[in-house]
């Protein structure tokens, strides 16, 4: 098991340097754009791949762990750089995702996570997959939007002007914020089946409000008559609270009695 | 933005305003949670709550509506005081996501402030209550005149205002009572979490049969000298199955064979056993430098004594696994005659005149032999306007979704 990820771990990120190392000179030789893009591509797909095969080895979804769920953050992320790409002809912001999913898989690789088939009798529910996998996608697209705020805040202070990048990093907040609500409210629904009621401001269900409210925050501020270039910062630091919720929340003094709190080893 | 500037608590007002407005709330509510020396907000009951809830409401929408153009009306209604508030919700929110909620020495500043119970104290119950009062007039402007327009808009706000206030204000009807149930017995009593004061239930539980299904059986090797198993390099639980080869540094052991029902007899010789009272052997073959040997381990069970292999200083132990699943055959007698017949489980409650009954726990120590079934019997009458705001909030997201992919494409 751990000697099958270790392959694909590489060979993923083996994908992505030789695929970002070529469209480095995409500029100069248009006709590499395509190969570039395949190979960056193919990494992805080598992630797929082994999800797919981990999950029927299994026998249950591989959600559960913080180990697994970077698994599929490794696989995503990429994507939404690709998407930005071809959508909006932004070409960085994909050299930053493949970044980010290689340092997941360098932590996975250093960390082999509880690889334990288990999955306790209230995860094992209809609402489990939606809810995490929303979550994720989300995640995915708030990460985006920070590193593409990041990038535009960097822009300002060399007092470059940046439309373009100032409305990707706005539109992937807004669909990140509607994905955001979906898995709060999916939360709470399965909450009700599995342990009896919706909302118990348990650690992990205050930090998700929280970073719902940080968002939501994002998109009155929007509406209202705030200048756009201040707005790149408050998206830039709001992952701080994201990662919070993802990462922080088990190592905080108020988890000691969390449903949500992640396997740990 | 105009750089006209203008003084405090000069018209419009606006953020400055709005973060002071906020700020002496907040500040009040901790002097009437330390006035009321750390007791949270009174609860009411259904239907004084509903009732001062529809007034509210009426109010509120009132206000909105009849004084629309008043400026502070305006402000009061604005995105600049919504932002303030969320602000507050969130600084309050927070105190709740970082210190541990829940029982502390009576009289320490923390109770006096209610920092323990922060989501039933009096500064987050005003910060809502604020907060439920600007939504609420921002969504009377939308809603009159109405304009199918405006319906995303109405979707989100009028969702959140439904869950957040019906979740709110329905709280103290929240009825959570564990009923615990021995198999063949039959029990109409319920115990609310931390009282040990039994209340009667509208119906009675008989408990047919418990059962608690486990995964396969977990190996580990145990060094007294810590106190804990140590660990195999992948740090998986080793699940035990026949022909299972597992290794920690310098032992070797190998599965020979797999009893998962047996007994000994007088003379220690294994048999066959039925389900209910037989127990996991394991056939070991541990192979270290020192040479190897075969032996037959077993988990134990309140019967029969746990039976490790010595090697050296460390032991190869098995233990059962962990639950995989666990029901209880119930029948649910109503006191107006009404009955079912059901089986219970993690993730699949019955309803019941009412009532939701869950399956919460058993006796852990006994494990598999465990008699007792833990019910949870759940009432909330306000689940279905709680449930309507979601679905409304649920709709809107959909909208936005919609809408913004619909924007993203004029903007480009
Ligand atoms: C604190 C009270 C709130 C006030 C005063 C407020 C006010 C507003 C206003 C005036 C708009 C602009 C509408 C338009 O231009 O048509 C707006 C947009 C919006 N509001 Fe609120 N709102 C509040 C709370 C909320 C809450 C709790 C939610 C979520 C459930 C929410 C979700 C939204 C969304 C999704 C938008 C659309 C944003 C966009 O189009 O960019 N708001 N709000």
């Amino acid at each position: 098991m751990i000697f099958d990820f270790t392959t694909a771990a590489l060979a993923a990120m083996a994908c992505w340097s030789a695929g970002s190392l070529l469209s480095f000179f995409v500029r100069k030789t248009p006709a590499l754009k395509l190969p570039a893009f395949l190979l960056s591509f193919a990494g992805t797909l080598v992630m797929v791949a082994f999800i797919a095969s981990y999950w029927s080895m299994l026998d249950r979804p591989p959600l559960r762990t913080l180990g697994e769920t970077r698994l599929w953050y490794a696989a995503l992320i990429p994507l939404v750089g690709f998407l930005v790409e071809y959508r909006w002809k932004i070409a960085w912001l994909k050299y930053y995702c493949m970044g980010l999913a290689s340092f997941f898989l360098v932590i996975n690789l250093n960390h082999p996570d509880v690889f334990d088939k288990t999955l306790m009798p209230a995860l094992q529910s209809p609402w489990f997959i939606p809810h995490v996998v929303v979550y994720l996608v989300g995640y995915v697209l708030l990460a985006a939007s920070s590193v593409t705020a990041v990038h535009n805040v960097s822009l300002q202070l060399r007092s470059k002007s940046n439309a373009n990048g100032e409305s990707v990093s706005h539109y992937l907040a807004l669909l990140g914020f509607v994905l955001l609500s979906f898995g709060l409210i999916f939360g709470a629904l399965w909450a009700k089946e599995a342990w009896g009621h919706y909302w118990t401001w348990d650690p992990k269900e205050t930090w998700a409000f929280l970073s719902w409210l940080a968002y939501l925050g994002y998109l009155h501020a929007y509406r209202y008559k705030i200048e756009k270039g201040k707005l790149q910062w408050y998206l830039a630091l709001s992952f701080i609270v994201l990662l919070v919720c993802w990462f922080g929340v088990n190592y905080l003094p108020s988890a000691q009695n969390s449903v949500h709190t992640y396997t740990q080893s | 933005m105009g750089i006209v500037r203008r003084g405090w608590l000069q018209p419009p007002w606006e953020f400055r305003e709005a973060s002071l407005f906020t700020a002496i709330a907040v500040f009040f509510g901790f002097i009437l949670q330390y006035a009321a020396s750390g007791q949270g907000v009174p609860r009411l009951y259904l239907p004084v709550n509903a009732i001062v809830l529809g007034l509210f409401a009426l109010l509120v929408l009132g206000i909105g509506l009849v004084f629309r153009e008043n400026t502070t009306v305006k402000w009061f209604g604005g995105i600049p005081l919504g932002l303030c508030l969320i602000v507050a919700i969130a600084v309050l929110s927070l105190i709740g996501g970082v210190f541990p909620q829940g029982e502390v020495k009576p009289g320490s500043i923390w109770a006096l402030l209610g920092l323990n119970q922060i989501f039933s104290s009096w500064p987050f119950a005003l910060t809502v209550l604020l907060f439920l009062a600007n939504l609420g007039i921002s969504l009377s402007w939308k809603l009159v005149p109405f304009s199918f327009k405006n319906i995303q808009f109405i979707l989100f706000h009028a969702g959140f205002w439904i869950a957040l206030s019906c979740g709110i204000f329905g709280a103290p009807d929240l009825q959570r009572l564990v009923v615990p149930v021995d198999e063949g017995k039959e029990i109409n009593l319920g115990y609310a979490m931390e009282s040990n004061i039994p209340q009667k239930l509208p119906f009675s539980i008989f408990l047919k049969d418990f059962t608690l299904e486990e995964y396969p059986l977990q190996m580990f090797l145990y060094d007294p000298q810590i106190g804990q198993p140590i660990q195999e390099r992948s740090k998986a639980p080793v699940l035990v199955h026949k022909g299972l080869k597992a290794s920690w540094d310098g032992v070797d052991v190998e599965v020979l064979d797999l009893l998962p029902f047996a007994l000994p007899d007088k003379d220690g010789r294994l048999h066959p056993a039925d389900k209910t009272a037989g127990i996991p052997f394991v056939k070991v073959k541990i192979t270290t430098p020192a040479g190897s040997k075969e032996e037959w381990i077993t988990t134990g069970s309140p019967f029969v004594e746990t039976r490790d292999a010595q090697v050296g200083d460390v032991y190869v132990g098995i233990r059962p696994g962990t639950p995989k699943a666990f029901r209880s055959v119930v029948t649910v007698k109503g006191d107006n005659g009404q009955q079912l017949n059901a089986t219970l489980e993690v993730n699949h409650p019955i309803d019941f005149g009412g009532w939701k009954l869950y399956q919460m726990g058993y006796d852990e120590k006994a494990g598999r032999w465990s008699q007792l079934s833990l019910i949870e019997a759940i009432r909330d009458p306000w689940l279905p306007a709680v449930y309507l705001g979601f679905f409304m909030i649920m709709a809107g997201n959909l909208l936005f979704f919609w809408n913004g992919i619909k924007q993203k494409e004029v903007a480009s």
